[in-house]
């Protein structure tokens, strides 16, 4: 039996060709997704073990919790500078070192900021024992020392075009500054750490400017010789005060390399999402595939049985043929994957974040999981064509089978429209109720699992509406071929269904998101101009709003700043802003409580938040700072619009800087003096802040163009990885297309007999792909419109308030599914058209 | 039975006339066919050297032994096929100088067609299949001619019906309805009644003379069943390729005779 099987999948190579690749789109993001991320992790792991090699104890204050690390930049409380007098009289102490760290943007020659994509900035105080410093070395010159001298890492210095001794000016916490560049430091050989740019002080230097007189962040201890670093680590927290921690070098290295998995583990889960997907689809171009297989091979299957195969050994045959499709795809995707992960690191260097060198990570467990995604999701989808296969009776193979499409149960036809319309009616049910993202999921799964099931019947439908096209037209015959191969057809649309139903909810979820985001500052802002910081800066010096509130032309400042926070134990983001002016520059939409009762000590609370606190005016919530710990706030307010800020927590700035270290801006709302020209009030402030070029100054109209381009770069983003599970519909569409073509040779050849012509022949088969094309498409759109309005009303926390369908977006999707027909269709026409007319009229 | 109407005009297709004959003299013809299939050692000379005319208004049979080219004569007559060399007209028109585009629609306009067994595309219905010569050409069937050949054929409570739901002899009814639709010069049916039981193949047999007699069509019929030629107006036997005799107004025992005498 396995030589029948291995000799019917050699048969027809194209066929192959098309079913394993179906497989392989899914696996290659598979094991893309872990080489790319093991491969990182190993890189990190070995960058950070080296640059704590040097060091063996770090003492540093305690997190309240793990916060999140985009947001508070992993500060942790500054500690009085003289714990590291204390430490360094410990006995085993052979060096330590207290250090810094903070903001500092660098800019080039030409007075821009060097501002890596999404990579922080920051400035730090650099050791003076180099032995501290493990794997960072200097590349050239040396380091810094006095309050006028610097360093920069290597990146930083070859973007700006720098040669040691030049002056570099630096935007600080307290504005801007030159320093001369004494000295290149590299990380073994990495230029750049992950990207960021890293500018370098002597202790004292960097306590000043980076708005940490008297205090540091941590003390880095090196053991005299003979000192183990645990024995260390447990003698210096003797010494040590209630708050403050002590860790060997190892468990910093293993706590970054953590903060890195962390965040991988984000874009891990997205990649495996857009895999699951890709891997949904390509089964049921698989199921589709040997659904078919099994039909035309009904004969040679009833031969078989007829000279003494038994069940079992159909059953194994197919299966067989499933494993090795599935084996080969499973490798393929895994060697594709490594390929894969090696073009996304590339990808990432280009916009700048660098990523340390080290040879690709292929851990057994990728390897097993490409091959086990390849095997199993094969050998799944085709159990049930070779269960099929098993109940050809051997007395066929004497009958003049000619294989159909086969009846469709009643049964499943009912349970496919009640399943069908539970799941929408779940899905209407989510889009009313609101808050559902769950339940939006498993609705819009249980809807495809109905349409799989009444699949053949929309088939049929669709084929009856196409049934009355002009004469000659092939529309009646593409028609009356996919009524006859219902299940087969709308298999095959069902493929290209699973990834327009994502594009098209990621669709109407972004166009909600854009609208909302001009709802929001059309009707929420109340301010002229809003400064921001440019890219993905980590803020805004404070120095910045100081300069604005001198200025004639400004009526209010109010200051914005965030920080990750847990309320009441739930992780959130607490804004804190300046009261005075505040309900100048924006429509809070205060609905109980009153804004002006808001003073240090007190907090207003977004509704969606109070409610889900069960909070109202008057209680008190305990705010967990990751720096500081718990502080309790009085409610004195709730509010219904803080959208536009993102806010769900506003408290005052002296509460937020009493627990914050960081001094920066998150943004400056801004209202020029009345009679004041807004153009020229924004160009004035512009060139007033000519020493901030990480500033940008945005009219009204600036935020919401700049954060609806946001939304389209994400759904681009987003819409091009799922087209790579459209592209693996459209090979199954192509199969599909290429079997029933063969299968059909008798009738085409009647066709091209009695006086059709080529082109017509073409025309019938290109018909047929756009049928199928626009049932998946169809349905994918409807289903992802239904479901993207349920996710958009499930995000209105994360600040879709409004509710847009892309109505043209659609439409276009639904012409380039049909154009995408014509398309697929274009070989299996050709070889129609190509059909042997005699041989198919002849009978043996 | 039928209604009687005129001979009609055929339809005028691109086409070009051959040279010193006059169109209308017959139907089809072949001159000096000769169809050879492989080369070398495989070589089969399925046709060779075959001269016949078809007159119009003619029921002609073709018989012979299997594998005497009564079936390439006839696809290379009507278009199916190419000749190795010599003519195959049909009106005035010589396929040879014809793209495969050109003799596809003289297929479509001209000519009928009636094979042994697969006739009918099984997704349309009786009435579609009837009518697909037209539609391949973008033309509404004429509703009369449609109406006769239907009431002719005896079919008109299965118009609505699958092929899969009709009975073989319907089925052939239907194939030569198609084939009779485009009202064509002539119309090529090869072992029609091969498939059938004695009953049906009796019924289609009466129907082919009808349509001669009160169509005043022309009609080709491969067969080797004597009783079946016996309904034509002429038989042509064929053997290795070639014309071995021929006998205008068979009966059943003479055109036996002739089979008894070209078997020795
Ligand atoms: N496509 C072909 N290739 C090679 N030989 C063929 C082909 N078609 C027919 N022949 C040969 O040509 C001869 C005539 O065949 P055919 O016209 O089908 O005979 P008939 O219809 O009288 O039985 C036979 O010897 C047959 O084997
Ligand atoms: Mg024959």
């Amino acid at each position: 039996m396995l030589r029948v099987s291995l000799r019917n999948l050699l048969v027809n190579k194209l066929r192959l060709f098309l079913t394993v690749t179906a497989v392989t789109v899914g696996v290659t993001f598979v094991s893309g997704t872990f080489v790319l991320s093991d491969t990182m992790l190993k890189a990190f792991d070995q960058l950070y073990a080296g640059l704590t090699s040097g060091t063996d104890v770090v003492v540093k204050s305690e997190a309240a919790y793990d916060a999140d690390i985009a947001v508070t930049g992993g500060q942790v409380r500054p500690m009085d500078d003289t714990i590291v007098a204390t430490v360094g009289e410990v006995p085993g102490v052979a060096v330590a070192e207290g250090g810094v760290t903070g903001f500092a943007l660098v800019l080039d020659q030409q007075g821009e900021a060097i501002q890596p994509g999404g990579a922080p900035t920051f400035g730090t105080s650099i050791t003076v024992d180099r032995r501290l410093a493990g794997a960072a070395t200097f590349r050239a010159g040396r380091a810094p020392s006095g309050p006028h001298e610097m360093v920069l890492d290597a990146r930083t210095v070859e973007k700006g075009g720098y040669a040691l001794g030049d002056p570099v000016d630096v935007v600080l916490q307290d504005g801007p500054r030159t320093f001369r560049l004494v000295g290149v430091v590299g990380f073994g050989e990495t230029d750049s750490l992950l990207g960021a740019t890293l500018s370098g002080f002597d202790l004292a230097t960097a306590q000043r400017v980076l708005g940490k007189e008297g205090v540091v962040d941590e003390v880095d201890v090196m053991a005299a010789d003979g000192i183990d670093a645990e024995e260390l680590r447990d003698r210096v927290a003797q010494v040590l005060p209630a708050g403050i921690e002590a860790l060997t070098g190892a468990q910093v290295a293993e706590d970054g390399t953590q903060a890195v998995r962390d965040s991988m583990g984000i874009f891990t889960t997205i990649m495996l999402v857009f895999a699951g997907v890709s891997v949904l689809v390509g089964s049921f171009v698989i199921w589709n595939t040997f659904n078919v297989l099994v039909a035309q091979r009904r004969r040679e299957v009833a031969l078989l049985r007829a000279v003494g195969a038994t069940r079992r050994q159909v059953l194994t045959g197919v299966l067989a043929e499933a494993a090795v499709i599935g084996l080969v795809a499973g490798g393929t995707g895994l060697v594709l994957g490594v390929g894969l992960a090696a073009g996304i690191r590339s990808l990432l260097d280009v916009i700048g974040v660098e990523i340390p060198t080290t040879s690709p990570a292929i851990e057994p467990r990728t390897v097993v999981a490409a091959l086990a995604v390849g095997l199993i999701v094969t050998m799944v989808a085709a159990i049930a064509p070779a269960w099929a296969a098993t109940r050809v009776a051997p007395m066929e193979a004497l009958r003049n089978a000619v294989p159909a499409g086969g009846g469709v149960g009643r049964g499943r036809l009912v349970a496919g429209w009640v399943v069908t319309g539970t799941g929408l009616a779940a899905l209407a049910g989510c889009a009313v109720v609101g808050d559902q993202r769950w339940g939006t999921v498993l609705a819009t799964a249980t809807t495809f699992v109905g349409l799989v099931l009444a699949g053949p019947t929309l088939a049929r439908g669709m084929a009856r509406l196409a049934d009355h096209g002009p004469r000659g037209g092939g529309w009646r015959m593409a028609a009356r071929n996919v009524a006859r191969s219902s299940r087969r057809s709308a298999a095959s649309a069902l493929a290209l269904t699973i990834g327009l139903t994502v594009v098209a909810a990621v669709a109407v979820t972004a166009t909600s998101l854009k609208a909302s985001v001009s709802d929001a500052v059309s009707g929420g802002n109340r301010s002229d101009l809003i400064l921001e910081p440019a890219g993905a800066g980590l803020g805004v010096s404070p120095s910045v709003a100081r300069l604005l509130r001198q200025r004639e032309d400004v009526a209010d400042v109010v200051e914005l700043r965030e920080t990750a926070a847990q309320v009441d134990g739930h992780a959130s983001l607490v804004t804190a802003m300046d009261t005075a002016g505040l309900d100048r520059v924006i429509d809070l939409g205060v609905e109980s409580g009153s804004l002006d009762d808001l003073a240090p000590g007190s907090l207003l609370v977004g509704t969606t938040a109070a409610d889900d606190l069960g909070v109202g005016v008057g209680d008190t919530v305990t705010v967990t700072f990751p720096e500081t710990g718990d502080t309790d706030l009085t409610v004195v307010g709730t509010f219904g619009r803080g959208s536009l800020i993102r806010a769900s927590y506003v408290m005052t700035l002296p509460d937020f800087s009493a627990n914050v270290t960081s001094q920066l801006d998150g943004a400056i709302l801004v209202n020029s003096t009345p009679g004041t020209d807004p153009g020229r009030a924004k160009a004035a402030i512009g060139a007033a802040l000519d020493d901030y070029p990480n500033v940008t100054v945005n009219d009204p109209a600036d935020i919401t163009r700049k954060a609806q381009q946001s939304v389209d770069q994400l759904l681009g983003i987003v819409t091009a990885m799922l087209l790579l599970a459209v592209v693996v519909a459209i090979l199954g569409i192509v199969n599909t297309l290429v079997l029933s073509v063969v299968e059909r040779t008798r009738e085409l050849g009647l066709l091209r007999a009695v006086g059709g012509t080529r082109r017509q022949v073409r025309t019938v088969v290109r018909r047929e792909s756009v049928l199928i094309s626009l049932l998946g498409a169809l349905t994918g759109i409807v289903l992802g419109t239904v479901a993207g309005i349920a996710l958009s009303r499930a995000l209105v926390e994360e600040g879709v308030t409004t509710l847009a369908v892309p109505t043209l977006t659609l439409v276009v999707y639904l012409v380039v599914a049909a154009a995408v027909g014509v398309l697929a269709a274009i070989g299996p026409a050709r070889r129609a058209s190509r059909v042997d007319v005699l041989r198919a009229i002849t009978t043996e | 039975m039928a209604s009687h109407r005129a001979p009609v005009t055929p339809p005028t297709t691109a086409g070009v006339e051959s040279g010193d004959d006059v169109a209308g003299e017959y139907a089809a013809c072949a001159r000096h066919a000769v169809k050879v299939y492989g080369a070398g050692d495989t070589e089969v000379r399925a046709l060779d050297d075959v001269t016949l005319e078809l007159p119009p208004g003619q029921f002609t049979a073709i018989m012979g032994p299997s594998g005497s080219g009564k079936s390439t004569l006839m696809h290379c007559l009507a278009g199916l096929d190419t000749l190795t060399s010599g003519q195959a007209l049909i009106g005035g028109t010589d396929l040879a100088s014809l793209s495969d585009r050109e003799r596809t629609i003289l297929r479509r306009d001209r000519l009928g067609f009636v094979f042994q067994a697969f006739n009918l595309l099984p997704t349309l219905t009786a009435e579609e299949n009837i009518t697909l010569p037209a539609d391949l050409a973008g033309r509404t069937a004429d509703p009369e001619w449609l109406a006769t050949v239907v009431s002719a054929l005896d079919i008109a409570d299965r118009l609505h019906h699958r092929p899969s739901e009709l009975s073989g002899g319907q089925q052939q009814r239907v194939a030569v309805g198609r084939a009779l639709i485009s009202r064509p010069e002539v119309v090529f049916a090869d072992e029609p009644t091969g498939a059938l039981d004695s009953r049906a193949s009796t019924e289609l047999l009466r129907f082919l003379r009808s349509v001669v007699d009160d169509l005043h069509q022309t009609v080709v019929m491969v067969t080797h069943d004597p009783g079946a030629a016996a309904y034509a107006d002429r038989v042509v036997f064929l053997a290795d390729g070639a014309v071995v005799v021929e006998l205008l107004d068979p009966t059943r025992e003479r055109i036996l005779d002739i089979m008894g005498r070209l078997d020795d």
